[in-house]
């Protein structure tokens, strides 16, 4: 019993819908990732129906259902439909981060954003500008502010609540991605293979036609 | 011969040293401009194989081995090359081996010491060769291919360790020992050189490089995910674009839901400390620690305002203008000094039919009494007229007032 008290909060955050990484949670993390606590926790969840259930592999971890009745495919269908009503705005806003801070790689789980920076590149360049404008309107955000700072000061708040950023330290401007953002390459991953979208192949077309 | 060759390299190192910033300069830059240079500093350059030029009219260049000196001695990570030709070292030290073989078989000792020294150099430079190539390699993995900006050209310097990686293993696939073994006979020096030796330095070469390229891979593998990532980004801001109608097929429609969207709805509130429970005494006293102080005292002295001229002149005259309420109170007061007799303040209301409500009036009326000077005051009565509330004691319902004088 005492081992569960121990990881009360790792339970309660699952249960809460948090997604858990090593970036959010490192000691949860941890505990999830040694099949021995991983075995209580899912003993635990099962008796309301609910397991630990893992994306990206296995470095990510959130809570599902064991048996889906009518009810909970209701309630995962219109979880799916809100991923989906997402992905735009989260897209949009993952090529807007690389793009402007110069960067190869897209965010992934522990990489730091620093606001201050990113909002200046993003102010001296109109194109990215134009962008933030653009996504920050989107419902998922909803902001209806003019400036720069207003608008990536919402986005960034809002991320923080959806649980795709962290911020470690409330007084500086430094983010943390979380593993919830590699569960979202996830998703699109799965999209893009059930539905033969061949996003990939389109995206090299068509940076090979900008090369020439 | 050999004291000449000594001379000979201690001039060119000299000549080396002394032209140390030009080619320093000529190092990082790549080609150099000669019309800085003095003629006779570019001839004898060229002539000891310093600088070269690779064809008319191109600026000069530093040599080939100058270079790899330079680089070796730097451990410069942009060096890339790699000497991957064990064919040629192996036939070079075959032909070696067999001179001195012949040289011993004629008892001619002093030529086949001669070889021996050369045999060793060429074994062991090959050796050293071998080495400086892994190390290379281990640098350009250790810091990722640091020195190329893009995932791109990370992954095409990849593939190129890559390639070197497996040329490097297939020439050391062509050393066969046995025919080493077969060529060095029964003559201790050789066996030692091509067979002890080689050998072992071989056989750590292999095996660190099957390490490399596990490395290499694994990076590759990593380079590619990451790749992989923004082309998916792209390409979904691309797809979505160029199909604005598209809308994501209802996945979890199947009877079988994928397990990536089998996310259960949150179930529980934030909970929050219990005050009564002594254990989470901890809890408290860390959310009581957490409240912030809000001091005043510490706070910046606010900017001396700065002094403004202050002219003197006559304030302007000004004037408030009067309560019309107030008015008709101050008129009805001065219409009992006129008619020395009492009045109700009820009655002179409506015989001036003032436009005021009864209530504020009387209120008016008390408030314009009691506001009198007492020098004033004295002069008038107040009678205030009404009845004691039939239920409640002590309060006194005024229906009227009557002012007079005294």
């Amino acid at each position: 019993m005492s081992e569960i008290i121990a990881h009360g909060e790792l339970i309660e955050r699952l249960l809460r819908g948090e997604f858990i990484c090593r970036t959010t949670c490192e000691e949860g993390w941890r505990a999830l990732k040694n099949p021995a606590t991983r075995d209580r926790v899912e003993a635990y969840l099962n008796q309301i129906n609910r397991t630990v259930a893992h994306a990206a592999e296995g470095e990510v971890f959130f809570c599902g259902y064991v048996n889906l009745g009518d009810n909970e495919r209701k309630l995962i269908s219109a979880q799916f439909r809100e991923i989906c009503q997402s992905l735009i705005p989260l897209v949009e806003w993952l090529v807007l981060v690389q793009e402007a801070s110069g960067q190869d790689a897209p965010l992934t789980e522990g990489a730091p954003v620093r606001l201050t920076e990113l909002q200046s590149r993003i102010e001296d360049t109109p194109a990215f500008r134009e962008q933030l404008a653009k996504l920050s309107q989107y419902r998922l955000f909803g902001s209806s502010s003019s400036s720069v700072d207003g608008q990536i000061k919402l986005v960034f708040k809002r991320l923080v609540e959806l649980g795709y950023l962290l911020r470690p330290n409330p007084e500086k401007q430094i983010y943390l991605a979380t593993g919830k953002l590699d569960y979202l390459y996830e998703v699109i991953r799965f999209i893009d293979e059930t539905e033969s979208l061949s996003l990939e192949a389109q995206a090299e077309t068509a940076s090979q036609r900008d090369l020439l | 011969m050999s004291s000449n060759l000594h001379q000979a390299g201690v001039k060119l190192l000299r000549l080396l040293g002394r032209h140390a910033e030009l080619v320093m300069d000529t190092y990082l830059g790549g080609s150099i401009d000669e019309a800085k240079l003095e003629p006779g500093t570019v001839k004898k350059l060229t002539d000891n194989g310093i600088l070269w030029r690779p064809e008319p009219g191109e600026p000069l260049r530093l040599s080939r081995n100058v270079r790899a000196l330079l680089e070796d001695g730097l451990k410069d990570e942009r060096n890339r090359q790699i000497n991957a030709n064990v064919g040629s070292a192996l036939a070079t030290i075959k032909t070696l081996a067999s001179h001195y073989r012949e040289a011993r078989a004629s008892v001619d000792y002093s030529a086949a010491e001669a070889y021996l020294a050369d045999l060793s150099e060429q074994v062991y430079s090959f050796t050293e060769n071998l080495r400086y190539s892994i190390r290379v390699l281990w640098g350009r993995i250790n810091n990722e291919f640091g020195y190329v900006g893009s995932i791109s050209a990370k992954i095409r310097e990849n593939e190129l360790a890559q390639s070197q990686v497996s040329e490097l293993l297939n020439g050391l696939e062509m050393i066969e020992f046995h025919d080493l073994g077969e060529l060095a006979g029964d003559i201790r020096e050789l066996r030692r050189l091509l067979v002890t030796s080689l050998q072992e330095t071989l056989s750590s070469c292999a095996q660190e490089l099957s390490v490399v390229q596990g490395r290499l891979l694994e990076l590759l593998g990593r380079f590619r995910k990451i790749q992989g990532r923004t082309r998916l980004l792209k390409g979904w801001l691309l797809y979505t674009d160029l199909h604005p109608d598209y809308e994501v097929a209802d996945h979890v429609a199947h009877k079988q839901i994928p397990s990536l969207f089998n996310q259960a709805q949150s179930l529980l509130a934030p909970a929050a400390v219990d005050v009564h429970n002594p254990q989470h005494e901890p809890q408290l006293l860390a959310l009581v620690a957490g409240i912030k102080a809000i001091s005043r005292e510490n706070l910046p002295q606010h900017a001396v305002q700065q002094a403004q001229p202050v002219a003197v002149i006559a304030a302007e005259a000004f004037d408030i203008p009067d309560n019309p309420l107030k008015q008709a109170v101050e008129e009805y007061f001065c219409a009992v000094i006129d008619s020395g007799r009492n009045q109700s303040a009820l009655q002179y209301l409506e015989s001036q039919q003032l436009p005021w409500d009864a209530e504020s009036w009387l209120f008016q009326v008390i408030g314009g009494f009691e506001g009198l000077s007492d020098e004033h005051k004295q002069f008038f009565e107040l009678e205030p007229l009404g009845e004691v509330h039939p239920i409640y004691s002590g309060n006194f319902i005024i229906r009227d007032v009557e002012v007079g004088l005294r």
